[in-house]
């Protein structure tokens, strides 16, 4: 006698294989009947595509809402592709985008990683669509010696580090000690953001780094790695930096636990909680590159482009690869972040480099 | 009592290590290197050897452990065990939609908490069954089950964060009994109850023969897959009450979890010399195991190691107790069957 008959094991396998297939599936492009030539089409052949990670993340699926917005502002829609974290899925999403009509296809796209974005950039090239990248890049790949690639957007890790560890210093006083928690040591991200904070740190003298550990970017393990600091540094410990907003929550957490309300806490990219602690005044600062203005740029840059109002020789050198301005936010303006909407002026045809901190060296 | 009756429990019970002498000797191995490790940290550094850091590392162990707990089970039974986090995201993120909470009206209390558990046995069941009537090797099916305790974590987060208001599922965190955490006793008591389901009930005891050897329990008349699903079930409902914990923890929903608790909890119980084969090991030895890890972690930090050499010597370590354990056993030290 067997426990499961035969149909049972049929039904769980086919249950399984369709939530497998579900989770890899995605939407062909729709695509449009098409100009004929490199940015002559009309507006309304224009593809819009957005792709980020995923959409559990709140940042991410505010970038999505920015693009959405766009979209609606020049009357189409966007297509929201998001990839799970995942590079081959990602590829393979992109891939499938390229084999459909790419006349006047126009991506706004967050690779995975560095190393992604050589393989999405050559297949846009080829087939003649329209990109736009953002963040991940590598530092020896140049966005000028590609013509479909029209622009890559980043922030200025170490600019963002150091204006949180101002905002911190300021906090406690201008002098006491504080400890660090990075991200995941071999990013790039996690580097440059500590090497704002030891510039801050240099401009604020009496400020003593107590100690600096990982957290990998997570608001689990920053809980545990917090409590360990505090039990080692005690009563020394007048704030916490952290190299993002999850890690400065987690730490936030483990605050609490330890019946500690005195310690300055400051983090990096605006989740929705950051604010909410920003607003209650549990957390001091953290730094938001506005996620829905990340959304809309990206698809804006290449629909002027892809209409004939904007030509990619027109766009200077300095705007191919370029640092975006950052907002420090403090409990002065919070209220501005706690629901972002994007600036129908941004993403017009002229105004599109306005945000630009400088070329990316 | 009376001397009969004493001398009566020692007729049963003396005779059962029978089999395996020596047994205890080598399981001594991961005890004594979790002395030696905290001598070793208590000489180096005067702020490991505070009673604040011993209830630090209590706390910081606790979540680990009741996922190591559930781990051991299926580990002994010779299987492996990669839905963690899967099924301790979607408890997560459950138990932090059903007790009070910022996204809606519920206030559901110690139910929600049992709701939550409840989708982990039943995630966990699902494993089970996929592995008993599909023959797939358990760690494909439990790799799906993760995939599909993620996707369902994130259906139900929804793009916005679910943060609780619950005062108790708050206060097991910050709450102290004796100087632990509510959620220290909670892992304690988890470790007590599987020690005795792996030590007095038929399951415990099946899992153990199923991970020696599965052909010689079946060849005895015993319904082998009916006790591989119950031991998937009762590890999912483990997991999901760390996924519980971590809500607890951090007084928030997060489909992320229990990211990485996969490879941990399994480290852990190898660490504290359950088999991967499957037939050795336990509960217990997780729980060293457990403690070996978390103690590690600590006092690396607390000595002062930086931290771009921390995750080499850690591993370095886990690496040299996983080998010194098992050297005794090490004809049986195969991946996985």
């Amino acid at each position: 006698m067997k426990f499961t008959s035969r149909p049972t094991a049929v039904v769980i396998g086919l249950t399984l294989a369709a939530a497998a297939l579900a989770g890899c599936s995605e939407e062909a492009s729709g695509g449009g009947g098409g100009g004929s030539e490199a940015g002559a089409c009309a507006p309304e052949d224009v593809t819009l595509v957005g792709q980020v990670r995923n959409e559990s993340n709140p940042y991410e699926a505010s970038w999505l809402d920015g693009g959405d917005a766009f979209a609606e502002q020049v009357g189409l829609s966007q297509e929201r592709l998001t990839y799970d974290g995942d590079s081959t899925k990602q590829q393979e999403q992109i891939t499938q985008l390229l084999a459909g009509d790419t006349e006047c296809l126009v991506m706004n796209v967050l690779p995975n990683g560095d190393s992604d974005t050589l393989p999405i950039v050559e297949g846009a090239e080829e087939a003649g669509a329209y990109l736009v990248t953002q963040w991940n890049k590598p530092a020896d790949v140049n966005v000028t010696d590609y013509d479909q690639w029209l622009s890559h957007i980043t922030y200025d890790g170490v600019d963002s580090g150091q204006q949180i560890g101002d905002a911190l210093a300021e906090a406690i006083g201008g002098s006491g000690g504080i400890i660090a928690l990075q991200g995941i040591l071999d990013t790039g991200a996690a580097k440059d953001r500590f090497a704002g904070l030891e510039a801050s740190l240099e401009a604020n003298p009496d400020v003593e780094l107590l100690d600096q550990q990982t957290a990998n970017f997570s608001r689990d393990e920053a809980l545990a790695v917090t409590k360990t600091l505090l039990t080692k540094h005690g009563e020394d410990i007048k704030g916490i930096w952290a190299a993002n907003d999850d890690m400065a929550l987690g730490a936030l957490a483990a605050l609490e636990q330890a019946g500690r309300d005195d310690v300055a806490v400051v983090g990096i990219d605006a989740v929705p909680d950051a604010l909410t602690a920003i607003e209650d005044g549990t957390m001091t600062a953290t730094v938001s590159s506005d996620g829905p203005w990340q959304g809309g740029i990206g698809l804006a840059i290449g629909y002027c482009v892809a209409t004939g109002e904007l030509s990619v020789d027109d766009i200077a050198d300095e705007d191919r690869a370029w640092f975006a301005e950052q907002f420090l936010i403090t409990s002065d303006n919070v209220a501005d972040f706690k629901a972002p909407e994007v600036d129908e002026s941004d993403f017009e045809c002229g105004n599109l480099f306005s945000r630009s901190q400088g070329a990316i060296q | 009592m009376t001397s009969p009756a004493q001398a009566d429990t020692e007729d049963v019970i003396a005779p059962r290590p029978q089999p395996r002498r020596g047994v205890s000797l080598r399981d001594a191995g991961p005890p004594i290197a979790l002395v030696v490790i905290v001598g070793i940290f208590a000489v180096l550094s005067s702020d490991f050897r505070t009673i604040g850091n011993v209830q630090n590392i209590m706390d910081a162990a606790a979540v680990l452990a009741v996922a190591a707990c559930g781990i051991s089970f299926v580990l002994m039974m010779g299987s492996i065990d990669l839905s963690v986090p899967g099924v301790m995201g979607a408890s997560a993120i459950a138990v932090a939609l059903l007790v009070a909470n910022n996204r809606n009206d519920n206030t559901m209390g110690l139910l929600g908490v049992l709701v939550a558990v409840l989708l982990g046995a039943a995630l966990g069941c699902l494993s089970g069954i996929a592995l008993v009537s599909l023959k797939v090797p358990s760690f494909m099916t439990t790799l799906g089950v993760s995939a599909v305790g993620l996707g369902v974590a994130t259906l139900m987060f929804a793009g916005v964060q679910p943060n609780i208001t619950d005062e108790m599922l708050r206060g097991w965190a910050v709450n102290r009994f004796l100087g632990l955490a509510y959620l220290t006793w909670i892992a304690m008591a988890c470790v007590l109850v599987g020690w005795l389901i792996q030590r007095y009930s038929r399951l415990g005891r099946y899992a153990y023969a199923i991970g020696g050897a599965e052909e010689v329990l079946a060849l005895s008349g015993v319904k082998v897959a009916p006790y591989k699903v119950a031991v998937f079930t009762l590890a999912g409902s483990f997991y999901g009450l760390a996924g519980v914990m971590v809500t607890s923890q951090l007084g928030a929903g997060l489909v992320q979890a229990g990211a990485g608790y996969d490879f941990r909890a399994i480290t852990a119980a190898v660490v504290g010399g359950t088999l991967l084969t499957g037939g050795r090991g336990g509960v217990l030895h997780s729980a060293v195991g457990v403690l070996l890890v978390t103690v590690l972690i600590n006092g690396l930090v607390q000595i002062g190691v930086s931290p771009y050499w921390q995750g080499g010597v850690q591993g370095l370590i886990v690496v040299a107790a996983v080998s010194a354990a098992v050297i005794p056993q090490r004809r049986r030290n195969q991946v996985t069957k």
